[in-house]
């Protein structure tokens, strides 16, 4: 079974990480958080975020399976999150807001 | 000819696409729905509704079938051109025995080759098959039609054109041109990853369906490429067959060369000999597996020249815990079980191909990754629907002014391709839990009325589409799409009530087993209906807005 919490967790992380690299865009960033403010310094932020974050799907997914079905795994996974991400942007922007550290003018 | 390379690219994409997009809808529909074909057969076949079974011992349960298997008439009768004077009546030699399973089959599939006596060409064999419980040796009913796995999977490679191999052709064709409308594609589109994420649907219906279309395209990316390009590998032999045709001479040289190589005969002896234990050798074989660190079952069993003094057995571990299709065959001689080949590791071009082979045809155990495979597929059809949709919209009304009728043409076969093929595929399993447990004399055979009704439901799906596309020519919406959504959500929750009826296997019994095979299918279609009643509203909704719109209004989407 922890096989199947690790893929789970792995689809987790890729879409946070696909969450927070749509984040970094000005566009996605609108939709999600309204007028809070958004500067070059956290866009920066979130594409290191994201990147880290779908680094840390694969890892899971290589901890799982054979490298060779590990990369399969993870590249369809990608797809299925960013599919996630663009219709959360689409019909619930709000939601993606929760990936959005301090938006809310808070630290 | 065109102002620059993207326009090239643009004109490329838009009319190869238009042309074999009808034929990439079904060979990505039917792609998606073959990742769960043996569970598509467990729907279909009732009696074999019970757990996978592991390949069942040979010298008590499959070598009495083997003995008893005979060529049916149908194949003798295909035969009969090839053979000089009568056809016999039983065939006593047979030329090679195999058994095929996968960790999801309960039932077992059997083949036996037979020489023919007096063939043109001597290398001519004639085949008969079986199905089998694995449990008990006890046949199955030979008219009972394998829906996933001998007609959807079928049907996604081939179209089931058999004729000269037409079929083959047409989606290689289609392949080459899906892997040349993916980097025109990618070519063509602007903002690859500025727009990763960005779907609109509240803008035109021209922008909206082109974001879709991106959306659906863009991320399943590598998916597309990989399933197109692995799809002509897979076939290469067909598109290329140099060793049948120019190589001929040397094919056969290969043959013997390599039989003295691995040292398994190419011929038989001519010598009768007995058949010693297979499942001794069997189990030598899995202790060799396991000495290697790779223990596990095995997938394919097959015995070559059976009862003849140059007999050998072959025993193929089932490829479940990796990608690359490989076998690690362990050759055995037949009459004493002496080893006679250890396959070695596979060279590297030979793991490349096993690999691209395996990624396609998938016979790992991998729950996740075959959704995601049909995520991948439904992607496809996505992207290519909403191809034809795009191609539409942005022609209608200039074709409308115009008075052609190009566009309704084009959206009646969108409609046919899209939501017709959806109606035919809920159609076949429909027939297939209506028709009778026993058929009345004098009827085609089951599986063939099985087939009839999913190809006559989708020429009346085609025919409805064609009737109603009126409106389009005036530049409106075909009322035929949210009809036939309407019509998927009828027969979808049709074929599940159906099921229920005739087996008693409904939801919450197969939930609680549970009975993934067809908990699965069934909510599967129950998916699809409620997909398609949103669909259907939806499209509804935006059919009246256009109707009531003033006509002529400029549109956002430049180009594409």
């Amino acid at each position: 079974m922890p096989d199947a919490l690790m893929l789970a967790a792995a689809l987790l992380a890729a879409g946070t990480g696909m969450g927070w690299l749509a984040l970094a865009m000005d566009v996605h960033w609108e939709q999600a958080c309204g007028d809070a403010p958004h500067s070059p310094a956290r866009a920066q932020g979130l594409r290191i975020a994201g990147a880290l974050s779908l680094g840390v799907s694969l890892g899971l997914c290589l901890a799982v399976d054979h490298p060779s079905m590990a990369a399969l795994v993870w590249v369809m996974i990608l797809a299925a999150a960013t599919l996630v991400v663009a219709f959360t942007l689409t019909w619930r922007p709000r939601w993606l807001a929760v990936l959005a550290w301090g938006a809310d003018g808070k630290p | 000819m065109f102002q620059n390379f993207r326009l090239s690219m643009a004109w490329l994409h838009t009319w190869f696409g238009l042309a074999l997009g009808f034929v990439l809808m079904v060979v990505f529909f039917f792609g998606a729905l073959s990742v769960f074909d043996r569970e598509i057969d467990r729907w279909a076949i009732p009696s074999s509704r019970v757990e996978p079974q592991p390949m069942p011992s040979f010298d008590r349960v499959l070598r009495p079938v083997f003995e008893a298997m005979q060529p049916n008439r149908k194949s003798v009768d295909a035969m009969r051109s090839e053979v000089n004077g009568p056809m016999p009546e039983r065939f006593d030699t047979p030329r090679r025995w195999g058994a095929y399973t996968t960790h999801r089959d309960p039932v077992l599939g059997l083949f036996a080759g037979f020489e023919v006596p007096n063939a043109k060409d001597p290398e001519t064999a004639i085949w008969a098959s079986r199905t089998i419980d694995p449990r008990t040796g006890a046949s199955l009913p030979e008219d009972r039609l394998k829906i996933g796995s001998q007609f959807f999977y079928p049907l996604h490679y081939s179209l089931t054109f058999t004729w000269k191999d037409l079929g083959y052709w047409i989606v290689g064709l289609a392949a080459l041109v899906m892997l040349a409308a993916l980097v025109s594609g990618v070519v063509m589109h602007r903002k690859i990853f500025r727009e990763l994420f960005t779907f609109r649907p509240g803008k035109s219906r021209q922008r909206s369906l082109l974001d879709l279309h991106n959306l659906t395209g863009v991320v399943a990316l590598p998916f597309h490429f990989f399933f197109a390009f692995t799809g002509l590998v897979i076939f290469a032999s067909i598109y290329f067959p140099v060793t049948h045709t120019q190589l001929e001479p040397l094919h056969e040289l290969h043959e013997k060369l390599d039989s003295e190589e691995t040292g398994l005969p190419h011929e038989r002896a001519g010598i009768a000999a007995p058949i010693a234990s297979v499942d001794a050798m069997v189990a030598e074989a899995q202790r060799r597996w396991a000495a290697r660190g790779m223990a596990g079952e095995v997938g394919f069993l097959a015995v070559q020249f059976p009862k003849d003094a140059n007999g050998y057995v072959s025993v193929y571990r089932a490829g479940t815990d990796r990608i690359a299709l490989t076998g690690e065959g362990i050759h055995f001689k037949a009459s004493t079980g002496e080893l006679l080949r250890e396959e070695p590791p596979s060279s590297a071009v030979d793991s490349l191909n096993e690999f691209l082979t395996g990624l396609h045809l998938q016979h790992f155990r991998h729950w996740l990754l075959r959704w995601l495979y049909v995520l991948g597929g439904l992607a496809g059809c996505a992207c290519i629907a909403t191809g034809f949709l795009f191609f539409v919209e942005k022609r209608k009304k200039q074709h409308a002014r115009a008075g052609s009728q190009g566009s309704r043409i084009v959206d009646a076969l969108g409609v046919t391709t899209v939501t017709g093929m959806m109606i035919a595929a809920l159609g076949i399993l429909i027939a297939n839990r209506l028709l009778p447990d026993v058929l009345p004399a004098g009827w085609p055979e089951r599986g063939d009325l099985e087939r009839y009704a999913f190809w006559g439901t989708w020429v009346l799906a085609m025919a409805h589409a064609f009737w109603r596309s009126a409106p389009v020519a005036q530049g409106q919406v075909n009322p035929a799409w949210h009809e036939q959504c309407r019509g998927i959500v009828v027969l979808a929750v049709t074929a599940v009530l159906l099921n229920w009826l005739t087996t008693g296997d409904h939801l919450v019994k197969t939930l609680a087993e549970p009975y993934w095979p067809v908990a699965g299918v069934d909510l599967f279609l129950l998916a699809s209906a409620g997909i398609a009643a949103l669909a259907a509203r939806k499209i509804r909704r935006k059919a009246k807005e256009t109707a009531h719109a003033r006509p002529g209004k400029p549109t956002e989407a430049a180009h594409a």
